[in-house]
């Protein structure tokens, strides 16, 4: 079986899209999961009574069950009680409250690093809790937990390739529906998977730049 | 909910194909594990690099691109795999990347006087090993082992999208089956049980994994008693 780079370079126009879809709903998820991980994250540290057992049972529940099973869940389970999203919501709903469940512990992580000493401080400037979450703990945090962030951003642009299962027109969904066609495997698997490392990386490089940018502060 | 209890014997044969993948996926990535997380300890430089790009290799594609490369590529270059094989090989590549990872960190965990002891007493390489480093590298390697068990049960559900008549295929097998008869699809009760009986599994052995971690963690307190 010969690698036929040709046939890579004829198909371009098509992982192309792939790849743009498969970036759509990654930053979509990674966007909504981080909203959620606040979120949550600041209700299990705030430890609000009945809303932090509601974020604690949901954690638990996402990280015990196959993301594949959440996935046919939320696309085929809700709309036979009447909840019907597009195929491209059903995979943003999927992604975001998959990630969404890793980023409160991550969120809930880097909170506890918070020193007891901020929160007295922002009690002493007679800050409301909303102020110190929003002005002094979670900036504080999201510097500690942002690898951990990071992580979890990229955990979620790999399970991307779960909404092939579905047929959203992704990157994994690209390559297999022209296989089906070209029985073409070798090169296209080889191609997706260097797409998958360059978006991985370049997700990367960016939170890394980022990563820079906060630590500006602490620079000598 | 009826359809699954309907249906007993059809789920229970879903779940028990479910189990023996997570058993003999298990069995493979603990000795690929075993063997090449001792590697990645030995001086040898060049085979930690070979071993540190196949770990990062395969934890850094897709899970579902490794299982579809194997069960789709493997024809092409003439082995024919059963959709079982496929999903036992992408799930021991994968599973063993991280599994070199927790036995490489759990051995390099243990004390460096324990290793300097160990020689300075004239014990063979394996003999480290087998005897003075593995024994006290468990308490790192089990909780974190316990972990990834978790993940790997977790996916088998893959399985479903290649062929192999695990639970998750026996829940869309049967949503099918009784939208056909009834015309109501009852997708939501299927795939809710299916989470549910997931949940159940996989918490059991989240719970393992935390208990080992305190059992295990923390030698010097339990010696004292506390």
């Amino acid at each position: 079986m010969d690698f036929d780079l040709h046939y890579l370079l004829a198909q371009w126009p098509a992982l192309l899209g792939g790849v743009l879809m498969t970036l759509r709903v990654s930053l979509l998820g990674i966007v909504l999961s981080l909203v959620i991980g606040i979120l949550g994250g600041a209700v299990r540290v705030a430890a609000i009574p009945v809303l932090s057992q509601v974020v604690a049972l949901y954690v638990e529940l996402i990280r015990n069950t196959p993301i594949l099973v959440q996935l046919f869940f939320i696309f085929y389970g809700l709309p036979a009680i009447g909840l019907e999203l597009s195929l491209f919501w059903s995979g943003v709903l999927c992604l975001s409250l998959w990630a969404g469940a890793y980023q409160v512990e991550n969120v809930r992580g880097g909170l506890g690093t918070v020193s007891h000493g901020m929160r007295e401080a922002a009690v002493a400037l007679s800050l409301r809790p909303l102020q110190y979450y929003s002005l002094v703990a979670l900036p504080i945090a999201f510097r500690t937990s942002l690898p951990a962030m990071l992580n979890t951003a990229i955990s979620l642009l790999k399970n991307s390739s779960y909404l092939q299962a579905i047929g959203l027109a992704e990157l994994t969904f690209v390559a297999v529906d022209r296989i089906a066609t070209d029985f073409r495997a070798i090169e296209m698997f080889s191609a997706i998977c260097v797409l998958y490392l360059v978006l991985v990386a370049l997700l990367s490089l960016a939170t890394g730049r980022l990563s820079a940018h906060l630590q500006r502060p602490f620079r000598q | 909910m009826e359809f699954m209890i309907d249906n007993w014997a059809f789920v229970a044969k879903g779940l028990g194909m479910t189990v023996r993948l997570a058993l003999v996926i298990l069995l493979f990535t603990t000795l690929v594990s075993a063997v090449f997380g001792v590697l990645a300890t030995l001086p040898s430089r060049g085979l930690r690099l070979v071993i540190h790009a196949y770990v990062e290799l395969f934890r850094s594609i897709p899970l579902i691109v490794n299982v579809f490369f194997i069960f789709f590529g493997a024809p092409m270059l003439g082995i024919d795999l059963t959709p079982f094989a496929a999903v036992t090989t992408g799930l021991t590549l994968w599973g063993s990347a991280n599994g070199i990872e927790i036995v490489r960190g759990g051995l390099e965990s243990v004390a460096r006087h324990q290793w300097a002891s160990a020689w300075a007493l004239g014990l063979r390489p394996w003999q480290v090993y087998l005897h003075v480093i593995g024994p006290q590298s468990m308490r790192a390697i089990l909780p974190a082992y316990t972990g990834l068990l978790t993940m790997l049960v977790q996916a088998t559900s893959l399985g479903a999208l290649v062929g192999v008549s695990e639970f998750l295929k026996v829940g869309q097998v049967i949503i099918e089956r009784s939208a056909v008869m009834t015309g109501a699809s009852p997708a939501f009760s299927v795939y809710g049980t299916v989470l549910l009986v997931y949940f159940v599994l996989c918490s059991s052995l989240s719970w393992l994994s935390r208990y080992l971690e305190r059992r295990l963690g923390r030698p010097a307190m339990r010696a004292k008693g506390v």
